[in-house]
């Protein structure tokens, strides 16, 4: 592995290890615990190496699927094994598929709009 | 009458596999549970095959069905392929089936997949 690959690599950790700490943060604030950099840290590893086989599962989907684009039908079926995965990906994506119809139809507050469902399905 | 069949895998066959694998005496009340098992598993499988099949857009499962989900299985990754699994596990007339052999004249059977 080349020194730059590598390099790219560290940062895409950093990425998710921050990631994962703002969420542990959060959802340590709404049960009144905490999480010791330890676990955060082997959390953010987890969700890496899980990423790994994400990526291959989906890629070899969308190859199955004679696509070279992976698609939500490809997410589908990664999601397909936990029911309550499945229906919390399946309720997500139509979701999606709304709110980009929504946003077509008013291409001028699109943006505006957008974000401030994003902000709604948060809270 | 014929007797009724039940799907499955038949019993002296099943267990003799096993025993292969597990490499020691094995209890005759270890069918019962190994039989509720594979039925488990061979719905599993059906259910898997059919829903990479429809995923391909097909209604015929396929080669390339079974490949993916043995990939999904992990019996098959980077360092093991399918062609390893079939010549450590299939007996010769299915490896014949599977992977293409020169015969003489030098006719290759099957046509190479894909």
């Amino acid at each position: 592995m080349s020194v730059d690959t590598d390099a790219a690599q560290q940062r895409l950790k950093a990425a998710v290890h921050f990631t994962v700490g703002r969420m542990c943060h959060s959802l340590g604030e709404d049960h009144r615990r905490t999480f010791s950099r330890q676990v955060i840290a082997a959390i953010a590893e987890t969700t890496f190496r899980q990423c790994d086989i994400f990526a291959k599962d989906l890629e070899a989907f969308a190859r199955h699927a004679k696509r070279s684009t992976v698609s939500s039908e490809d997410v589908k079926l990664a999601a397909r094994r936990s029911t309550a995965l499945s229906i919390f990906i399946q309720n997500k994506i139509e979701e999606l598929k709304n709110q980009e119809q929504r946003d077509l139809k008013k291409k001028n507050t699109g943006k505006r709009k957008s974000r401030d469902t994003e902000e709604d399905s948060r809270e | 009458g014929p007797a009724k069949m039940e799907p499955g895998l038949p019993k002296n066959y099943l267990m003799g596999v096993f025993r292969h694998f597990a490499k020691t005496k094995v209890a005759p009340d270890v069918y019962p549970v190994l039989k509720e098992i594979m039925d488990k598993f061979f719905d599993r499988l059906a259910e898997d095959l059919e829903a990479y099949a429809l995923h391909a857009k097909r209604k015929t499962i396929e080669v390339e069905d079974v490949e993916l989900l043995l990939k999904r299985q992990g019996h098959v990754n980077d360092k093991v392929p399918v062609e390893v699994l079939i010549e450590k596990y299939l007996p010769m007339e299915y490896r014949k089936l599977l992977i293409p052999i020169a015969t003489s004249g030098n006719v290759v059977i099957p046509k190479q997949r894909r």
